[in-house]
């Protein structure tokens, strides 16, 4: 059997066993992770992966698998095992049947740009990040590169079969001036051309020079400049946590705020994976539904939730496009610029705190979003407009709803986003927080 | 040779190394891995879906001129072993030509054993209604509970996983371990509301290896019915916690926790050598700080990957040397670090068992397995009657410590103020925001008692996640400042 064939003769198979939908999805991956510290190649790993997902409905019984594909044999015998696990599960809150297709795709996200995966190249992208953050007058450097190739192929019973191919690139990059300075960037990419590695390890370079001979910072309410790293941390925890499930379990502090003004005017957030060749480009969801722009936030208020159908149904709305199969969830957020230059957000601060990044980010209550983060890499005090030092050792400690409601500016700059600790690709401004607490160790 | 079955994955193991040594590695080990896993997922009281996962395949490590290279294959032939460990290979070669520090591994002595953990009650022979069965039950007794005390459980998302471990190490230089670990996890986010006091949340895990036993031994019904009578009543009477200097006690919950983020995450070697720089980050200690105070006398934290019935359950790592217990902290001081072969190569040391892997495509690196505070002789009561103000911190929802494993925030969820000896009411979300040397400096009494709780320690990159216990008795600060609520 080819690859291709294997969600059409699963969701055949499923539906001819008792299923009332199903859904295949294979994902055929080859993956280069090169790690790299201490200037030098730490590791460097070759990952191909074939997996296949599948998703049934006995109406309101579900059940799902993730197996890696060995025969057709093998596929039957999994598709019989779910089949009796659905019959044996108690049915769930509701049924939704599978968005009806079949579907027309936009054709610039089926078919992404190609990469190369030759170990001398992709290693010669890690020589670059290194020394452009040594030129830059770093003293060590680390981080990973990552470099994707990937098909998926996807058939619903809701006559759907469409497959996407695309590339992603991302490197990220932290550069070290002693133990306690350092800096942060990242560069990724759905295509070649828009990748730059050597420019991630010169930003984080210029970071850790920056940051060098930090002093211990003070805590207190400070106006904060909070660099893009930092802000796409925070900004996509409001795009992950405005799933419609995670809003059920209570994992959110967008519950009940539909309709309401959550955040400042100038905030806008779309989720839009219809941005050809960007790191997040996708053309259908995982259960075949076309993608779409989704606005999450408008000008401050929430538009809504990310719904797949059956959370859809239960909020009397339509799918957004964004199943995943149990838990729907963003995957391109866009955070709309504003119209200052980082200088002049520089210049309007009298007395604050300037983050390049952080990491660490939990919750107390998601509920009420009462949380804390560690700011971390270059920290600066900010006096009169101008950046004064460094400082170090503090820690985030506020209230999610609060910060976003005291966003006084964005920049016009945009970042693309992601690593780490930040796992949806996020298009962020540098912004601008009224009277964030800071707090730090008592001894 | 030690021979598992004498069956064709031993061969295809062994036909993995040989290969890859024949293509010029100076080192190569392959590491079969099979992880079948069972996900109940309840939400809100009704069962969401059930997930089976899957995930079966070889990974191929390589020493290349002193470069390390790492491919994975999913299909178990030999045309596809060749592939990875030829991948490997290349990936390794391409990298050294930017290595100036050659890796290498410690000649530790390497086992040729089959480990198998036993099921008393299989996982198969409880049926799928059963099992949401028992977490629906669950559910409706903690909503009972809290509407005993007129509050809701708006939200509520509870797991049962059951997965089994099938590893088998074959190394170039004579590892050869088989092992089958079963292990079981609950996990909860429990959401109490009310509508003039708001909300409160409570998430943990559960977690053991073995079988079905684990999760009954647990019972679930009175533990979360427990849970939510608590939650209920730090919503409906929890006041304002002081803040300040003062004694506090610590639960084995938060003890746990605080050996594993700033004991156990500093003391692992790979972090020290900066291998983890640009992810989880560094560490405070350096490779000369064994002998380092950062505690008082009575601080003695351990890891032993050798507990039996223990999340963090193993004999042998995945480079296959033989686990046992490490001493961290002995007496406050800086004893030990957590070292795989590749580390111990460069600290001049044996391996000390640490090496871990998450799945058949992630290659082994330094991991915690679990990790607690050695018990004291002090009975809780015998803690508490020499306070005469201070605070008892029992569970914790918010948690972090910076990259340098230095400074760290714990914020309370159960906790209580301590007057005269005794604990009086119940206070609400206590900061203890201090650093690693500031917090075991100050330990002046540590219990006899001993618990611990499950955990998912993350990292690495791509992320792996491992089971892990923590734990350790209750424990007496003395004179912290207790931080202001926000």
């Amino acid at each position: 059997m080819r690859k291709d064939e294997i969600p059409s003769y699963v969701v055949d198979l499923a539906l001819k066993k008792g299923a009332t939908d199903a859904v295949t999805k294979i994902h055929d991956r080859q993956h280069v992770m090169i790690r790299f510290s201490n200037n030098e190649v730490t590791v460097s790993k070759f990952y191909d992966e074939l997996t296949v997902d599948i998703f049934l409905m006995i109406r309101r019984r579900r059940a799902a698998t993730t197996v890696p594909f060995y025969s057709a044999r093998r596929l039957e015998r999994t598709v019989e095992k779910l089949i009796k696990i659905a019959r044996m599960t108690p049915p769930s809150e509701l049924y939704a049947p599978l968005p009806e297709g079949p579907f027309s795709y936009d054709p610039r996200l089926l078919k992404g740009p190609k990469t190369s995966l030759s170990p001398d190249r992709l290693v010669g992208y890690v020589e670059e990040a290194i020394n452009a953050a040594l030129k830059e007058g770093a003293k060590k450097v680390a981080g990973t590169l990552n470099v994707a190739v990937e098909k998926t192929v996807l058939t619903t019973s809701g006559n759907v079969h469409a497959s996407q191919e695309r590339c992603t690139l991302d490197i990220s990059v932290r550069a070290f001036t002693s133990d306690i300075s350092s800096g942060h960037f990242v560069s990724i990419s759905g295509s070649e051309d828009e990748f730059n590695s050597s420019e991630a390890g010169r930003i984080a370079g210029e970071i850790a020079v920056a940051a060098s001979n930090p002093k211990s910072g003070e805590s207190g309410r400070f106006t904060a400049l909070l660099g893009p790293l930092i802000f796409a941390d925070l900004i996509s925890q409001v795009g992950i946590l405005s799933s419609a499930f995670l809003v059920d379990i209570g994992r959110s502090f967008l519950v009940d705020k539909v309709g309401t003004q959550v955040a400042c005017e100038k905030l806008s957030l779309i989720d839009d994976p219809t941005i050809a060749d960007s790191y997040g480009a996708r053309a259908f969801d995982d259960e075949g539904f076309p993608t779409r722009r989704n606005v999450i936030i408008e000008k401050g208020v929430l538009k809504g939730y990310l719904h797949n159908s059956i959370t859809a149904k239960k909020y009397d709305v339509e799918t957004t496009g964004n199943a995943g199969l149990i838990s729907p969830h963003p995957w391109n957020l866009v955070v709309e610029s504003g119209e200052k230059s980082f200088d002049e957000l520089l210049a309007e601060i009298d007395r604050g705190i300037y983050v390049t990044n952080d990491w660490y980010l939990r919750y107390q209550n998601y509920r009420r979003g009462d949380f804390s983060t560690i700011p971390r890499d270059g920290i600066f005090l900010i006096r009169d407009g101008s950046i004064e030092s460094s400082v170090r050792e503090l820690r985030i400690s506020d209230n999610m709803l609060r910060i976003l409601k005291n966003i006084r500016d964005l920049s016009r700059t945009r970042r693309w986003i992601k690593w780490w600790e930040v796992n949806v690709p996020t298009l962020t401004p540098y912004a601008v927080i009224e009277d964030l607490n800071f707090t730090k160790s008592t001894m | 040779m030690f021979c598992v079955g004498g069956g064709i994955l031993e061969d295809l193991a062994a036909f993995t190394v040989d290969y890859a040594r024949g293509l010029g590695a100076e080192y190569a080990e392959a590491r079969f891995q099979r992880d079948i896993q069972e996900t109940v997922i309840l939400k809100n009281g009704f069962p969401e879906a059930v997930v089976l996962e899957e995930k079966k395949g070889i990974g191929v490590r390589v020493l290349v001129d002193g470069a390390l290279g790492f491919a994975s294959t999913d299909n178990l032939t030999r045309k596809d072993v060749k592939n990875a460990s030829s991948r490997a290979f290349k990936m390794a070669r391409a990298s050294s030509r930017i290595m100036h520090e050659k890796v290498s591994m410690d000649d530790s002595s390497l086992g040729n054993i089959k480990v198998e953990v036993n099921q008393r009650i299989g996982f198969d022979s409880v049926d799928i209604g059963s099992k949401i069965g028992l977490l629906k039950e669950t559910y409706k007794l903690a909503v009972g509970e809290a509407a005993e005390r007129n509050v809701k459980i708006p939200a509520c998302s509870m797991t049962i996983d059951t997965w089994m471990t099938e590893k088998l190490v074959v190394s170039s230089d004579g590892a050869y371990v088989y092992s089958i670990i079963p292990r079981a996890a609950f996990s909860i986010l429990m959401t109490a509301f009310h509508p003039q006091k708001g909300s409160a949340q409570r998430f943990f895990d559960l977690g053991g290896s073995g079988g079905w036993e684990i999760v009954e031994g647990w019972r679930l019904q009175s533990l979360i019915k427990k849970e939510a009578e608590t939650l209920s009543e730090i919503l409906l009477s929890a006041g304002k916690s002081p803040s300040g200097k003062m004694d506090v006690i610590l639960g084995p919950e938060l003890i746990g926790l605080i050996c594993h983020e700033s004991s156990g995450h500093p003391g692992e070697a790979d972090r020290i050598l900066g291998r983890e720089a640009a992810q989880a980050g560094e560490t405070y200690l350096k490779k000369n700080s064994i002998g380092l105070r950062v505690g008082s006398p009575l601080v003695n934290v351990v890891d032993d990957p050798t507990l039996d019935g223990s999340f963090g359950f193993y004999l042998y790592d995945d480079e296959g040397v033989k686990a046992r217990k490490r001493t961290l902290i002995k007496e406050g001081v800086i004893n030990e670090f957590l070292h795989n072969r590749e580390t111990a190569s460069v600290f001049g040391v044996k391996s000390n068992g640490s090496a871990r892997a998450s799945a058949f495509d992630r290659e082994p690196i330094v991991r915690m397995a679990n990790t607690y505070l050695e018990p004291g002789d002090y009975s809780v009561d015998e803690l508490l009657e020499d306070v005469k103000e201070g605070v008892y911190i029992k569970s914790f929802m918010e948690w972090n410590i910076d990259d340098r494993r230095f400074n760290q925030r714990y914020v309370g969820l159960e906790a209580y103020r301590i007057l005269n000896g005794e604990i009086k009411e119940r206070i609400r979300n206590p900061i203890l925001e201090v650093t690693t040397t500031g917090l075991w400096s100050s330990v002046d009494a540590v219990g006899r008692d001993l618990e611990f709780q499950a955990a998912y320690c993350g990292k690495g990159d791509p992320m792996q996640g491992i089971p892990v216990w923590t734990g350790g008795p209750h424990v007496r600060l003395r004179e912290v400042i207790l931080g202001d609520d926000k």
